[in-house]
């Protein structure tokens, strides 16, 4: 197109003119050579322009993003966070990641293998040297051992081995050794998962980096702990028990402030215990509580209005025959008994008496709605499965004084809350901030003012079982259990469940001793008589210790204790 | 016109040339910086970290009753009010209160 405008331009053409050859070639080729020298230019212009702007954006990034930059990678002092904190409900630490370092060995590097190993033997005579050696011979790369402390370290250190190498890696460190069970706050194996208790069962949730700075807050209290595990081993060693266990429950809420399963371990250390008294026997044991189980008769015959506190059940017989069972009272009672002096007296015949007037229909609705043949609803997997039970002939009548029907002692804790807190059915917890209340009642608000006031008279009047826990100004209620194993009648299971204050319920404790021996050295102040034990019941025992444990524990719970304060100041002395 | 294009030319390659070489030891001087924070950052992290592990062991009730053990020989015990008395006299005049008012009560059980 452009061609053939040109040559009608050339036909058109009417004048023309010369040009100097010479001289314009010599201008085109400057020009040239401009136009070559400002491109250059430009691109330099551009490739400076680019690098100014890659390096504003680097700048603009560095200042702007949060993340760490490629030198942080490298950097030994980083302490990246893989798992949360574990604290108590006031923020004391239970447990941490810290870092720490396994002591690794690479064969191909050790130079002389038997200098090595004398070495090591004179070092570390804890290390099996022939498993060492015979890793050494394989020529693969083995740890030496794992979890080391800075000391162990430094030891290695100064062995001056080019072949050790110091592997790190995060380890949970648990702040208070062996007052937390193993299966209660748990155990994490060596690559941070949880194997056991509160870490095992919220693995998922410790481990989340959208929150791995905010603690996992649990529900029991350290400073209650220690108090409740210091009381619990000096019964245990008192009554020469095999073990014993113990929990503090907030009536309202299920909140678990102390949980206390004896013997235990310092769960820093990972063992391999098969011994059976180190499963947790709040949560996981399970047994038949025996006497603990009137109090639900008595409520049940309340909650029905087949009776009053104070109805007089007349003509109560020694012993009661049920098919080929004897049922009797280990002490004798009088012939007329009031409902609450059943209780108060822990009458088993009486306690028949009444479960027949319920009959066996309610009874059975009863225990179905507590829930306590079910597992426990709690936020660890270490839990225990009740028995199941048939309704056969006569298990009415055993079941309503705790015998021939088994639970775990969190279960029997959290039904006696029920009981005291105005009838409201509660989950137990451990962890805080958790919805616990059921819209169910198992009992109205009267039946449990009455039980209320008759568990304190089982502790306050002349008659009644729990005489030491009876502690000035805390209005202690309760009731004891005292019952053979399920199913080995060689182990002897004494527990007692109080409630303080009476006045208006705060806290369940349950005390459980297993096996308790009578002290004969131990004397007791019974009513201002000294006198020693008659009997291997839970009155001389687990009541004893839950009394000194309320003793201790009732200030720190701020029970507004006006009695004692009113008559009482703190004496120094120094020995 | 050419003389000047290329001046110009220079003179901002120049420009460029050392604002780019001060732009890019800037960038580094702020990453060193950056990163020596970071450090500081990670080990007073590692210390608090450790520091607060100590804490809540150290201040773990069974070490400071081990502690007051160690330390303390105090022990304290309750004692009733009534048993206090800031003085001597104030001692006196109360026993001297409880004997008339026994001897009252004497009194008037013999009478009857």
């Amino acid at each position: 197109m452009k061609k053939k405008q040109k040559k009608i331009k050339d036909i058109n053409q009417s004048s023309f003119y010369f040009e100097d050859y010479l001289e314009t070639n010599k201008k085109n080729k400057s020009l040239k050579k401009t136009d070559s020298l400002q491109d250059r230019i430009y691109l330099l212009f551009f490739f400076f322009l680019s690098l100014i702007l890659i390096f504003s954006i680097k700048i603009a990034h560095l200042s702007l993003s949060t993340s760490p930059t490629f030198n942080q990678k490298l950097s030994s002092s980083k302490f990246a966070l893989i798992r949360r904190d574990i604290v108590d409900r006031n923020g004391i630490l239970i447990s941490r990641n810290i870092n720490t370092s396994h002591a690794a060995v690479f064969p191909k590097l050790v130079k002389n293998k038997k200098n090595f190993l004398i070495k090591l033997r004179l070092n570390f005579p804890e290390l099996s040297i022939n498993e060492i050696e015979k890793k050494l011979n394989s020529n693969k790369y083995f740890y030496l051992k794992k979890r080391i402390d800075q000391s162990e370290k430094e030891r290695f250190w100064a062995l001056g081995e080019k072949g050790i190498k110091f592997e790190f890696f995060q380890a949970r460190m648990y702040t208070h050794g062996n007052l937390f069970n193993h299966d209660v706050v748990g155990q994490v194996d060596y690559d941070n998962y949880g194997i056991s208790g509160v870490e095992k069962y919220f693995d998922k949730e410790l481990k989340d980096k959208k929150i791995l700075r905010k603690p996992l807050k649990l529900t029991l209290d350290t400073n209650i702990q220690y108090i409740i595990s210091e009381e619990l081993n000096k019964a245990i060693t008192t009554f020469r028990a095999t073990g014993g266990g113990a929990l503090l429950m907030d009536v309202n809420t299920g909140d678990i402030l102390s949980l206390v399963s004896l013997p235990n371990f310092n769960i820093n250390k990972r063992l391999v215990i098969k011994d059976k008294q180190y499963t947790n026997k709040i949560t996981k044991g399970v047994y038949e509580l025996g006497s603990i189980f009137k109090t639900f008769t008595i409520a049940l015959a309340l909650e029905n209005d087949l009776v009053t506190p104070e109805t007089i059940i007349k003509n109560i017989p020694r012993s009661l025959r049920c098919s080929i069972h004897k049922i009797s009272d280990m002490k004798e009672h009088p012939k007329n008994l009031s409902v609450e002096e059943i209780l108060v007296r822990s009458s088993n015949v009486g306690s028949v008496i009444l479960a027949k007037k319920i009959g066996e229909e309610k009874f059975k609705e009863f225990i179905k709605n507590t829930r306590l043949l079910k597992n426990p609803e709690l936020e660890i997997e270490e839990v225990g499965t009740p028995h199941k039970i048939k309704w056969n002939k006569c298990k009415l009548e055993t079941v309503s004084f705790g015998h021939g029907i088994t639970t775990t002692p969190v279960q029997a804790a959290s039904v006696y809350s029920t009981m005291v807190n105005g009838g409201k059915l509660i989950k137990p917890s451990l962890i805080e901030g958790r919805e616990r209340l059921e819209a169910k009642n198992l009992i109205s608000p009267n039946t449990s003012k009455k039980i209320n006031g008759i568990l304190r008279k089982v502790v306050s009047s002349e008659n009644g079982t729990a005489y030491f826990a009876d502690k000035n100004g805390y209005y202690v209620g309760g009731k004891t259990g005292t019952a053979e194993g399920y199913g080995n009648k060689k182990n002897r299971v004494n527990t007692f469940i109080s409630v303080f204050p009476t006045n208006k319920p705060k806290y369940t404790l349950l005390v459980m001793l297993e096996n308790p021996q009578i002290n004969k050295d131990l004397i007791y102040d019974y009513r201002g008589v000294k006198t020693k034990a008659p009997y291997n019941t839970s009155g001389w025992n687990s009541v004893y210790a839950a009394g000194q444990i309320i003793e201790k524990i009732g200030p720190i719970l701020a029970i507004n204790n006006k009695e004692f304060t009113n008559q009482y100041v703190a004496e120094k002395f120094n020995n | 016109m050419f003389k000047s294009k290329i001046i110009i030319s220079t003179i901002v390659f120049l420009f460029f040339l050392i604002i780019t070489s001060i732009i890019k030891n800037q960038t580094r001087i702020i990453e060193k910086k950056i990163y020596k924070l970071n450090e500081l950052t990670n080990l007073k992290e590692k210390d608090i970290n450790e520091s607060q592990l100590d804490f809540h062991f150290l201040t773990s009730p069974a070490e400071i009753e081990k502690k007051i053990k160690m330390l303390g020989q105090n022990n304290y015990l309750p004692i009733k009010n009534s048993k206090i008395f800031l003085s001597l006299s104030n001692y006196t005049n109360i026993q001297k209160n409880i004997s008339v008012i026994n001897n009252l009560y004497e009194e008037k059980a013999k009478k009857n």
